[in-house]
């Protein structure tokens, strides 16, 4: 059972971060807010992406699994502006998902979801923490896309830096300790990743959004960040790339 | 060239960093045409060595797959074999229609008309028996298999596909997926940005899949309506129903459910659409090949290329670079547990 009422922007952002990895997915819906854990089919990359009942302007539910189209729920969304209200009512004997907004209805047949299970998440000890505004980031990803489709992140006790190099380019964006908001990294590390991969998973982030960061000696990144008000979070990981010379 | 049903068929545009790992069936003659009409001169002239040999093709094959095989992307290139009859009358047109691009070509040299005559010059490109061969020892080189197709290359590489020896198709041309290749990879080759037609603008290009499956149920049609689309608007072998596209296409099929009533209904009527129907539905492709990849030649590449095609040393060895030093490969994040 699922009656609620939310705002555009929080289901558009919710598409926006989740539709990066899968284009199918199941909701976990419970009494307190819902969940998800997606992995896209090539295993590089997951989503954890959680949202409190208190994201919503009214919420009411029963627990149970919802099988959602993203890019059906993303072209009902581009019908709304960011702050209209959205309706959402789950019919259970028809699985379907009503959505109403500013006069329109539509009704959603969901997805089977026996055979959507969420994917283990893997548990990892990763030696650097690091929190960082989202503009930097966002930069460094634009210049490393001018050259590469790599990207290597590297941290260290003096700071993190992004860096590309194809043929004879190079690009790097540098960080000192002064830039981070926070900083614990007691070893020099360095992973490499697939720059499409990475930029789209901080392309909802905005420029004065907090980032944590951990990452490792080529090791998954994860990567973190609140959205809708501090009432939602989001937990990436992104697999690396490993130079086999 | 092809069918033009691209308009109502759904892309997902795609890194090639997914595509990591992947085998992928090259319609080879659609590459290398494709090769052969971009990499030009700013006057329209090939690349050719000092025997007038041309070299387009091989300068294509070699650092658009190093940029391919630099993603761990696996290929196989399928070539065409015999050409239906049917065919006969499309490939009577393009020879005329090359033959006038080549009188308009010299008359915008003399005019002076760069753009033009590389547009014109474009349309000129054709397969000769030395271009398919130093292909294909170019790719043995570069240790990427090649098949042998018994007559379409698309449909080879679609039966390759649908056999699971190969993860999709690529190339530009929608006709494998009327064969029944479950995914079509676009603009492989095609490097970072494509010129917008006619215009001195550039546009900047992404590989995309289109999935045969999730485009018939979003259509809501089965392949074999898809085939009847597709012969309404014109295919390699027929000219199609004049004002029917793609859109208006769709929408008769639907409306009658097969070609023969769209046609019934219009009155028109469409020479050897059974036939027609069958060289994408049932096509003529073979189980015999193979498919194994070979580490490539690096001395063999230099010499092929630099000594007898005289191709730059330098640029051949850092495009050799790209897949001998700096390979990285993607990992699985599930085996970080």
């Amino acid at each position: 059972m699922l009656h609620a009422e939310v705002k555009s922007e929080t289901l558009k952002k919710l598409v926006d971060i989740v539709g990066t990895i899968v284009d199918e997915v199941k909701l976990n819906i419970g009494s307190d807010g819902i969940n998800l854990k997606a992995v896209d089919p090539a295993h590089v990359a997951m989503v954890h992406l959680e949202l409190t009942k208190n994201a919503f302007d009214s919420y009411e539910a029963q627990e149970t699994e919802l099988g959602l189209n993203l890019s059906k729920l993303e072209q009902f969304l581009k019908l709304s502006s960011s702050d209209e209200m959205v309706k959402i009512d789950h019919i259970e004997d028809e699985n379907r998902l009503v959505l109403e907004v500013d006069k329109i209805t539509q009704k959603m047949p969901l997805l089977d979801t026996a055979g959507m299970t969420d994917p283990n998440v893997p548990q990892l000890d990763l030696p650097i923490h690091l929190v960082i505004e989202g503009k930097h980031l966002l930069k460094g990803v634009k210049a490393s896309q001018n050259i590469s489709d790599h990207i290597a992140l590297t941290a260290g006790p003096d700071g993190f830096d992004m860096f590309s190099e194809e043929d004879e380019d190079l690009v790097r964006l540098s960080l000192s300790k002064d830039d981070i908001k926070e900083l614990d990294a007691p070893e020099e590390v360095r992973s490499l990743f697939a720059l499409d991969y990475f930029s789209s998973m901080i392309k909802s982030v905005s420029g004065d959004t907090l980032i944590q960061l951990e990452l490792g000696r080529d090791y998954p990144v994860k990567l973190e960040f609140d959205f809708a008000e501090g009432n939602g979070h989001v937990r990436f990981l992104l697999a690396p790339r490993i130079e086999t010379s | 060239m092809g069918v033009d049903i691209g308009k109502i068929l759904k892309v997902k545009e795609m890194g090639l960093d997914h595509l990591s790992d992947r085998i992928i069936a090259m319609d080879a003659y659609n590459i290398i045409y494709q090769f052969l009409a971009s990499i030009r001169q700013r006057d329209g002239t090939p690349l050719m060595d000092s025997n007038q040999n041309i070299t387009s093709h091989l300068s294509g094959l070699l650092y658009r797959n190093a940029n391919l095989l630099e993603n761990d992307i696996k290929l196989v290139y399928v070539f065409d074999g015999e050409p239906d009859v049917m065919k006969e009358g499309t490939l009577e047109k393009r020879l005329e229609r090359k033959q006038e691009a080549k009188k308009e070509y010299e008359k915008a040299l003399e005019e002076g008309d760069m753009e033009k005559a590389r547009s014109k010059a474009q349309q000129t490109s054709r397969m000769s028996p030395d271009i398919v061969k130093g292909s294909k020892r170019l790719l043995e080189l570069m240790g990427i298999p090649w098949v042998q197709a018994p007559a379409e290359g698309e449909a080879q590489a679609a039966h390759i596909v649908i056999k699971g020896d190969a993860w999709a198709v690529g190339g530009q041309d929608y006709d494998s997926l009327l064969c029944g290749a479950p995914r079509l990879i676009r603009n492989l080759t095609i490097s970072g940005r494509r010129k917008l037609p006619g215009k001195n603008k550039y546009k900047k290009i992404q590989p995309e899949m289109i999935s045969l499956q999730d485009n018939l149920n979003e259509l809501d049609i089965t392949r074999e309506q898809l085939v009847d689309i597709a012969l309404l608007c014109g295919t390699d072998y027929n000219d199609g129903i004049k004002g029917i596209g793609p859109k208006r296409g769709i929408k008769k099929i639907k409306k009658h459910g097969s070609l023969e009533a769209v046609l019934d209904s219009i009155q028109e009527d469409i020479n050897n659409a059974e036939a027609i129907k069958k060289l994408f539905l049932d096509p003529k492709v073979t189980d015999d090949y193979k498919i194994e990849f070979q580490s490539p030649d690096f001395e063999g590449m230099i010499s092929f290329l630099c000594d007898e095609r005289e191709f730059s040393e330098s640029r051949v060895k850092s495009a050799l670079e790209k897949f001998e030093n700096k390979r990285t490969s993607q990992s699985d994040l599930l085996s970080f547990t």
